[in-house]
């Protein structure tokens, strides 16, 4: 099969990939780029396990033709932390216990991400929107939500506001 | 009250770094040179004999490397949870359910190894089968198998006189409840990474719950000594039971040693739901006696459950339902009886709660139907016939510490404001109803009598003063690692950060048993406990020496050395260091069997457990009446943890059982059509999601259980268990309507009110 040439950026860094045209995002990410952070719980678009964030919006990596993210940027979760640093959502993902089995932290991590990008102060309701596409069979919506009311008021002092 | 400085208080949960990083690596994240993917073919078809299973086209596909059938498997031909062990790795004849794999291939490339299964040539002889569990039970139905009957198992626990019981009642109550067929949709689905090191010996890593008895399979299937075995555990996505019983990890193995590559195989999420175990659909009839002033005076109920084709954990299952049946009451006479039942269905056996989720729904249900039938409070009914330290339960066992069932019960009749529920709004507007209901539970921690219960942990200081803790424990989210550093950070008299926890790997850590039944706090802790002691006493033993105060009046706490309350200035690493020269041992190994002091009277019911823990749920639910949607509003969720290790981890047990069990109150049930699994996809078999999910109020008693590590006991499951009967019953409250099934869904309560309408024509109309 004749391979097609992509170009995007994940986590800042421009890549060029060459890819087999039916090849998703999710499939450039793990098995092209070996960020295996990006986690497939369905393949189908049903638990939200590979949710990344392209160009600003939360998207299941798994639904993405690898095509259509050309010339995008992707943030995925190894993409959170700068320099070492936890982003605030991270540390307050693990300082919550939002997490148990830790397999849909990264795509709910992502969602987070994406929400505070669009929405700097969203309500515990908007919170539940942005995750009710991340399924989380351990069952820690309520710790996400609250992680992520953490990281806003983090985020409003940091800011002094 | 003794104050502990480590447990009860805040900790990280182990790893959790790794996984917010994205740096977890799980079973599909591990890449190894040279690998190849492995596949299995799934028969589909749930009832057929093989006539022929042709792979000869497939060995010779460019990207091939492998292909195996059940003649080239060296070993056993069987997974071998229970005996006898009946489930073939590779079926060589019949298939009995649509999961029974064919064979298994090994390729290049995903690609490739699908081609393969495309090209295997199979041709079958379709059976009959039978998928209705009553169809089953008949005789003339078709047999699963042909020499075993398709009543597998019939236990009956037998306690008092039955007759008597039911003479001593003022009114006697029969109905039938039915669960249905639950999957456990764990975010990662079941995977495995195996290779031959250099020196011979098979390498697995495996997402599982008990990788000794991995190992052990492993070994037997491919005819090796379980020391050339050795499992690993990466981090695992969950498990609920799911992961208990081996799924690919020995065909992964198989694969690898046939083709001397490394091999993977990860299900994908429909193979997942169409392979692995489930939790038991089962029809209970439930019949009880009582006195008008509402004492319980005699049981008899009946469980059947469909189990499929296969023993598994089947029998073992349905034998908690029946251990369970009368529920956390003291009931003086009772006959409770199980089926175990072969069918063509999907397999069930382990999910979270074993058993003891059905039979807490029947019984639930019907202590509401019974308290209805005689004008009396629920909360009342419970009180009055509810466990207490002391009480002889059907199983033949005294209870060794019952006070849990009853201060949460009260502590959740308090909390959710259960006397004051009548003054609120019971219709907010014509076409809704709000109704309120709760259940309690009784839960049995460990596996029960007469089965392998043990673990062994060990602790190793290091002459900084830090601590490594090896473990057997499989974590899979449950949070048993986090606890357990806790426990021996306590134990000791480290700091948390002092521990570092080495999980699951065959070669390095010893047996801890699986983790199943809420055990590993409990078996693991001690386990713990008894590896802390020595460590703790060559420190204080050596501090002692030093200073040349009384070792009574010397302690270790977080790490600081203490002469009752004077802090000295000794570190832990200097007492490390002159331990070690003084020829004392820094690390221990500590063993722990779960104990059964208390004698058995005769012919008990030979699994009896005797630890137990306690919860109540209250749920306020609003219906939708012209729709049939139901709302659950608010929970309210008591449970004795014993004490609790870890509050944010306990905290997270509870929610996250709570919220699996909305799921089975409210929506979730597997479809099987003629053993044709209907759903097999997260869009289609639905699961809670942040939506769904109300205010929780979550409080956790601590009531000391006697042998327990700081009185601690389980919480992986009992949580999950009180949700759906206090959703059921807080519907039937809100729309006065009695109700026997669940889930709940909008079609069920439509077709309730309808057919009570029916009955029950409105006046006048």
């Amino acid at each position: 099969m004749n391979e097609i040439e992509i170009h995007l950026a994940v986590n800042g860094i421009p890549r060029t990939i060459q890819s087999e045209p039916g090849c998703t995002l999710l499939e450039v990410l793990r098995d092209k780029l070996g960020l295996t952070g990006t986690k497939e719980g369905c393949g189908a678009g049903d638990c939200g396990a590979c949710v990344v964030v392209m160009d600003g919006q939360a998207v299941n990596a798994c639904l993405v033709l690898a095509a259509q993210a050309e010339g995008t940027q992707i943030i995925t979760v190894e993409g959170l932390a700068q320099d070492g640093n936890l982003h605030p959502l991270q540390s307050y993902f693990a300082e919550k216990w939002a997490l148990q089995c830790g397999f849909c932290t990264p795509g709910m991590l992502m969602s987070c991400y994406a929400l505070l990008l669009n929405n700097p102060n969203p309500n515990p309701e908007e919170i539940r929107d942005a995750i009710s596409g991340n399924l989380c069979r351990c069952g820690s919506y309520q710790s996400v939500v609250e992680a992520v009311l953490a990281t806003v008021k983090f985020s409003q002092e940091a800011r002094g506001g | 009250m003794v104050d502990y400085s480590v447990i009860g208080r805040r900790a990280d949960a182990v790893r959790s770094r790794e996984i917010v990083t994205g740096q977890a690596l799980y079973c599909p994240d591990i890449r190894l040179p040279q690998m190849l993917v492995g596949k299995l073919l799934y028969s589909r078809l749930p009832c057929a004999r093989i006539t022929r299973l042709d792979v000869s086209e497939a060995r010779k596909l460019p990207g091939v490397v492998t292909v195996l059938t059940s003649r080239d498997i060296p070993g056993e031909n069987s997974y071998c949870y229970a005996l006898p062990a009946d489930q073939p790795l590779l079926v060589p004849d019949m298939v009995r359910y649509q999961g029974d794999a064919l064979a298994a291939v090994a390729a290049e490339s995903e690609e490739a190894a699908q081609a393969a299964l495309d090209t295997i040539q199979v041709e079958y002889e379709p059976l009959e089968g039978v998928y209705d569990v009553l169809e089953a039970m008949q005789p003339g139905a078709h047999q699963v198998w042909s020499d075993r009957g398709n009543i597998v198992d019939h236990l009956v626990i037998d306690h008092g006189d039955i007759d008597l019981g039911f003479k001593q009642a003022d009114l006697i109550i029969e109905h039938i409840y039915l669960t249905p067929l639950v999957e456990h949709a764990f975010m990662e689905t079941e995977g495995a990474v195996a290779y031959r090191d250099a020196d011979g010996t098979m390498v697995v890593y495996s997402s599982c719950q008990a990788p000794h008895r991995d190992r052990a399979q492993i070994a037997r299937s491919l005819g090796l000594p379980e020391n050339q075995v050795r499992v690993i555990t990466p981090h695992i996505g969950g498990a609920f039971g799911g992961k208990d019983e081996a799924h690919v990890q020995i065909h992964a193995a198989l694969l690898a040693q046939a083709s001397g590559r490394p091999v993977k195989i990860i299900r994908s999420r429909e193979e997942s739901i169409l392979t692995h175990v489930k939790r038991h659909p089962v029809i209970i009839r439930y019949r009880s006696g009582i006195t008008r002033d509402g004492i319980l005076t005699a049981v008899h109920a009946e469980a059947i459950g469909d189990t499929g084709p296969y023993l598994n954990a089947g029998r073992d299952v349905m034998n908690f339902v029946a251990a369970t049946l009368s529920g956390p009451y003291f009931v003086p006479h009772a006959r409770l009886e199980s089926y175990t039942v072969f069918t063509n269905n999907p397999i069930c056996g382990a999910m979270r709660g074993y058993g003891i989720p059905q039979a807490s729904f029947a019984c639930e249900a019907q202590m509401d139907l019974l308290a209805r039938s005689i004008n009396m409070d629920p909360l009342e009914i419970r009180l009055r016939n509810g466990l207490e330290t002391g009480m002889l339960v059907p199983t033949g066992v005294t209870i060794r510490e019952g006070r849990g069932m009853k201060v949460c019960l009260q502590e959740a009749a308090h909390l959710s404001g259960w006397k004051e529920h009548d003054k609120e709004d019971r219709k907010p507007a014509p076409h809704l109803r709000r109704g309120w209901g709760m259940a309690s539970i009784w839960f049995s921690i460990g596996m029960g009598r007469n089965i392998p219960d043990h673990a062994t942990a060990t602790l190793e200081m290091t002459l900084d003063g830090s601590v490594i803790l090896h473990t057997g424990a499989a974590d899979m989210g449950q949070g048993a690692h986090t606890a357990l550093a806790q426990m021996a950070a306590e134990a000791i008299g480290v700091k948390i950060e002092a521990v570092k926890v080495i999980g699951p790997d065959t070669d390095r850590t010893f047996d801890a048993g699986p983790s199943v039944a809420s055990r590993q706090t409990f078996i693991s802790g001690n386990a713990v406990l008894r590896a802390a002691q020595p460590i703790r006493e060559a420190l204080l033993q050596t501090a002692s020496e030093i200073t040349g105060l009384p070792l009574e009046i010397l302690q270790l706490k977080q790490g600081l050395v203490l002469a009752e309350d004077e802090l000295l200035s000794l570190t832990v690493s200097e007492l490390a260091v002159k331990a070690m020269e003084q020829n004392r041992r820094l690390h221990a190994d500590g063993y722990y069997a779960m104990e059964y002091p208390e004698p058995l009277p005769p012919n008990s019911y030979r699994y009896a457990p005797s630890v137990f823990t306690f919860g109540t749920q209250v749920a306020q639910v609003l219906v939708d009446i012209e729709t049939g949607q139901v709302t659950l509003e608010k929970l309210v969720a008591v449970q004795d943890a014993g004490k609790v290790i870890n509050p944010a981890g306990a905290r997270g047990q509870v929610e996250g059982g709570v919220i699996m069990g909305l799921g089975y109150a409210l929506m979730e049930e597997l479809l099987v059509y003629r053993g044709s699994t209907q759903n097999l996809n997260l869009g289609s078999y639905l699961i809670p999601t942040a939506k769904d999910v109300p205010g929780l109020v979550v409080k956790l008693m601590e009531i000391p259980e006697p042998y327990a590590p700081y009185g601690a006991k389980g919480l992986g499951e009992p949580p999950l268990t009180p949700t759906a009967p206090a959703i059921l019953n807080a519907v039937v409250d809100a729309i006065g309507i009695p109700l026997y099934r669940i889930p709940l869904t909008p079609e069920r309560i439509l077709a309730a009110i309808e057919a009570h309408h029916a009955e029950n024509p409105p006046n006048g109309d």
